[in-house]
């Protein structure tokens, strides 16, 4: 080994290392810090206790945890029945429902919430039409309350499971199932003994992550007046600065939000990890004909899913063209105004949101590719650690690494003088910290389908470490490695709850500016600009479509 | 640069005609910008900011919260012209007099501004039941889940107005009251702003505690929402100040000092809100924006041209602030559910 390639490789090392230290473990250390001291600074266990001996809390942490798993529950269904018709079946129409059951999942924070509430509010196209054509007298409440959320966390997150599903089964090798089939194990049995154990960790990361999403999302709740949930309470308490003591409960709720998330990722350990891939093969999956009745039903049912899917983008579209409406099945007045004032009149959003998720994406590039390297190339000591700080990542809310980043970098630079939370690199960076493990992910799993023989064999022709990964490696993975990217971008341009803490005047994105004209109340500008932001990320999933096809599910596994 | 609660249809034009303003008489091209924050978060982020502020000036919320800026050294002194101040009065109402500018100087009212109720006029007709005047109109039984309020924690026009109703009525009493309107409550909004909108969409009958100019952003955008200021209504001078360590210092003054001038006060007036000196009334040509705010707010031009009643204290509120916000999380925020019952 030659000393300078391993001194580079040993600095490139240590500036991973430094970067996830810096951005990802001081600002946690830094809200636990927090939540375990007084307002002297001396530790104390008070903040806890004063949590759980609080009856409001704890009905708050109860409703949340039943939430996520009725989320889970509801999604499970949908996903599953989604992915198994995808997957194992064909019928008409089959690719534009695989490309068109991923959307939901593209419904920027707000925006799903918002444009249900324009169909099936109290004063929602439903409601206006049951009471103009059946006399009804009180409109029926689906949104304000849980039942409301679940709605929306489901129809939301019902794509990431059936991604997650899709992903595991395609990687079930069928050669095995139809081993099990020759040896007699049918229907029911070969599902139980041989699908179900291969496709469980898919499930489980799917799950967690719905768990974890549903868990965390304070927006959605608030905006149904739902104020009994941790995520809510965490919000609500830290953006009210005056009552010091209830700002620190927020911070404490964090924390919180932290450890559990923390906790879940323990508990699901064994199925998250990076390197538990049962197999890696993609395989090709013969597809069934349904027969004519089935054939018809699967079309109807995913139509029917379809209908509701998009209830909020046809609620927001209304509202975005809509001038004053209410209490009209669609509006009255028709209007492009909204648009050339989020777009033309106020530019800013949507470049700031191209710009700074670029950077984000470029910062996710240089830090996640040989992070992934490291993870699946390497045996370098903390190896483990990595994984498990990229998993733990993709599992702490947004809002808790929000308050984390203001709490930890609010305070002068040496050099510049200026905190970093004056300074507008700090979003692309909160950014590139919440999208890392997309990329580290997308491109591992493209890295451990290239088999290490390939580069063994360029290096016993002669070939140099760099001129492998240049000439065998990069080209393999780039795929990967571009869709990782992509969708890094996709999520970061979506991205709502840690930037809402840290937007300064200047640097508002698109889902701040929805935040800010929605707070505001001008609800028809804040559609106006969902919908351009939607549309910009339905493109990009689309080429992110093209390109991987149903390996996006990798991503979250 | 403004850090303000004030939502931007007040904001954007102000900043744009003083834009105007300094290009005229000075020559100086001004770039302003607003961070609009809610009065809570605004605050918070001032006193994080330790005397190295993001922004210049700090516009809107309660005077109260401006005195504890003052006390923790994160404003400057004001130094306004003298005439410019003077046309300012000391306070408006009685019995209890509200405080328009600081005597210190740290602070100065802008605009007059009520927090009232606001009704969707069509959802009233449905039910069948009479527009609504006075607070106590809202707890009418068939408002049931018809009526939209903030928790008076999560804002400060919330607690101003809870704080109203349990000066008027007493302690006991008012308690009560709260609770009442609280098993009439359909949706607790996470912000004060959102008051307004659930109503105009008709997501809910009748909105709890609103600014007026808030109501009238949403009658300026089409929809059919009505404003009423209730006689013990309290009226809010929007104080405006300096923060210590302010970049631009001068540019900053300059804007307080065109808002206080004719011209400022006027784009003011075109958003629904009242003048802070006797000088000036709302008026415009007929079917100007001016002339519908004075429609909408019931055909009030000027606060200096009546009595004025306010029953506020703002020394009992700030003393037991945490207190109220505590107790109204205990009986009704924890309680809604069975307010929802029992009432």
């Amino acid at each position: 080994m030659r000393l300078p390639r391993a001194t580079s490789a040993i600095l490139g090392f240590a500036v991973i290392w430094a970067f996830l230290i810096i951005f990802v473990v001081f600002p946690l250390i830094r809200i636990f810090y927090d939540a375990f001291t007084g307002e002297a600074g001396e530790f104390t266990l008070v903040n806890f206790a004063e949590f759980f001996t609080d009856s409001f809390y704890l009905r708050s942490l109860w409703k949340s945890l039943l939430l996520g798993l009725a989320a889970v529950f509801t999604t499970s269904v949908i996903g599953i029945a989604v992915a198994l018709l995808l997957i194992r079946y064909e019928f008409p129409y089959r690719n534009l429902f695989s490309y068109l059951t991923m959307l939901p999942l593209i419904l920027p924070p707000l925006v799903g919430v918002l444009g249900f509430v324009f169909i099936l509010g109290r004063a929602g196209t439903v409601n206006i039409l049951l009471m103009d054509w059946f006399g009804l007298e009180q409109p029926i409440n689906f949104m304000y309350g849980v039942q409301g959320v679940l709605l929306v966390e489901t129809i939301h997150l019902f794509p990431m499971m059936t991604l997650s599903i899709l992903d595991a089964l395609s990687k079930v090798d069928p050669t095995l199932e139809e081993a099990a089939q020759g040896m007699g194990a049918k229907g029911w049995r070969r599902l139980r003994d041989i699908t179900l154990p291969l496709t469980t960790p898919g499930y489980i990361s799917g799950a967690l992550l719905v768990f974890i999403w549903t868990f965390a999302d304070f927006i959605t709740p608030l905006v149904l007046g739902v104020q009994d949930l941790l995520a809510p309470q965490a919000y609500l308490n830290i953006m009210q600065f005056v009552d010091r003591r209830i700002f620190r409960m927020g911070i404490v709720i964090s924390a919180l939000l932290v450890i559990l998330a923390i906790l879940f990722v323990l508990a699901a350990r064994q199925y998250v990890a990076l390197k538990d891939y049962s197999s890696l093969a993609y395989s090709r999956v013969e597809r069934r004909q349904l027969g004519p009745v089935r054939r018809w039903l699967a079309v109807g049912f995913l139509s029917l899913l379809l209908f509701i899917s998009f209830m909020p983008q046809v609620g927001v579209m209304f509202a975005a063209v809509g001038r004053g409406w209410a209490l009209t099945p669609f509006p009255v007045v028709y209007t492009l105004e909204f648009f050339r004032q989020v777009s033309i009149e106020t530019p800013k959003f949507i470049l700031n949101s191209i710009i700074f998720s670029g950077i984000a994406v470029a910062l996710c590039l240089v830090v996640g590719v040989p992070m992934a390297w490291i993870l699946g190339r390497t045996r370098t000591p903390g190896r483990n650690t990595m994984d498990a700080l990229t998993t733990l990542i993709l599992a702490i809310p947004g809002t808790a690494i929000g308050i984390a980043y203001i709490r930890a970098f609010n305070f002068p630079l040496p050099v510049v003088d200026i905190p970093l939370t004056s300074m507008w690199i700090i979003l692309p960076l909160v950014l590139a910290v919440r999208r890392l493990p997309y990329t580290v992910r997308g491109s591992l799993s493209s890295l451990l389908l290239v088999h290490k023989s390939m580069e063994e064999a360029a290096e016993n022709v002669g070939a140099t470490k760099l001129q492998v990964f240049r000439d065998i490696t990069v080209p393999l993975v780039w795929k990967g490695i571009l869709v990782g990217a992509l969708f890094s971008f996709l999520t970061s341009i979506q991205e709502a709850s840690a930037t809402i803490f840290l937007t300064l005047g200047g640097w508002e994105m698109m889902p701040f500016g929805i935040f800010t004209f929605y707070i505001a109340g001008s609800q028809s500008q804040a559609a106006a600009l969902g919908v351009i932001l939607i549309a910009m990320c339905a493109i990009s999933l689309y080429i992110v479509n093209r390109i991987a096809g149903t390996r996006v599910g990798g991503l979250f596994g | 640069m403004l850090i303000t609660p004030v939502a931007k249809t007040l904001t954007d034009p102000s900043l744009a005609e003083f834009a105007k303003f300094a290009k005229e008489k000075w020559n100086i091209t001004v770039k302003t910008s607003a961070l609009a924050a809610g009065t809570p978060v605004a605050y918070g982020r001032i006193v994080e900011w330790k005397g190295r502020p993001e922004a210049d000036i700090f516009w809107g919320g309660e005077s109260a919260l401006f005195d504890k800026l003052t006390e923790q050294k994160l404003l400057m002194r004001l130094d306004l012209p003298k005439a410019v101040v003077d046309s300012i009065p000391n306070s408006i109402g009685k019995p209890k007099p509200i405080p328009l500018k600081d005597p210190k100087g740290f602070w100065i009212g802008t605009v007059l501004e009520p927090y009232g109720l606001v009704y969707h006029p069509k959802i009233f007709a449905r039910l069948g039941i009479p527009e609504p005047k006075d607070w106590d109109d809202l707890l009418h039984p068939k408002l049931k889940g018809n009526v939209a309020q903030c928790a008076p924690t999560r804002s400060s026009s919330s607690h101003a107005t809870y704080e109203v109703l349990l000066q008027r009525d007493g302690d006991a009493k008012g308690w009560e009251w709260l609770k009442r309107l609280g098993g009439n409550t359909g949706i607790f909004t996470a912000r004060s702003r959102d008051v307004p909108s659930v109503v105009a969409k008709g997501e809910f009958a009748a909105g709890f505690a609103v600014p007026s100019y808030m109501a009238f952003e949403d009658r300026l955008a089409g929809f059919e929402l009505k404003f009423v200021a209730p006689k013990t209504a309290w009226i809010t001078p929007e104080p405006i100040a300096v923060l210590a360590g302010a970049k631009h210092p001068k540019a900053a003054r300059a804007f307080i000092e065109f808002m206080l001038s004719e011209r400022g006060q006027r784009v003011a007036m075109e958003r629904g809100v009242f003048p802070i000196t006797p000088k000036y009334r709302v008026q415009g040509a007929p079917g100007s924006t001016a002339e519908l705010a004075v429609e909408f707010t019931g055909g009030m031009r000027s606060y200096f041209d009546r009595e004025v009643t306010n029953i506020y204290d703002d020394d009992i509120a700030q003393k037991r602030y945490e207190q109220v916000n505590s107790q109204f999380r205990k009986d009704i925020e924890s309680a809604w559910e069975e307010l929802k019952k029992k009432y």
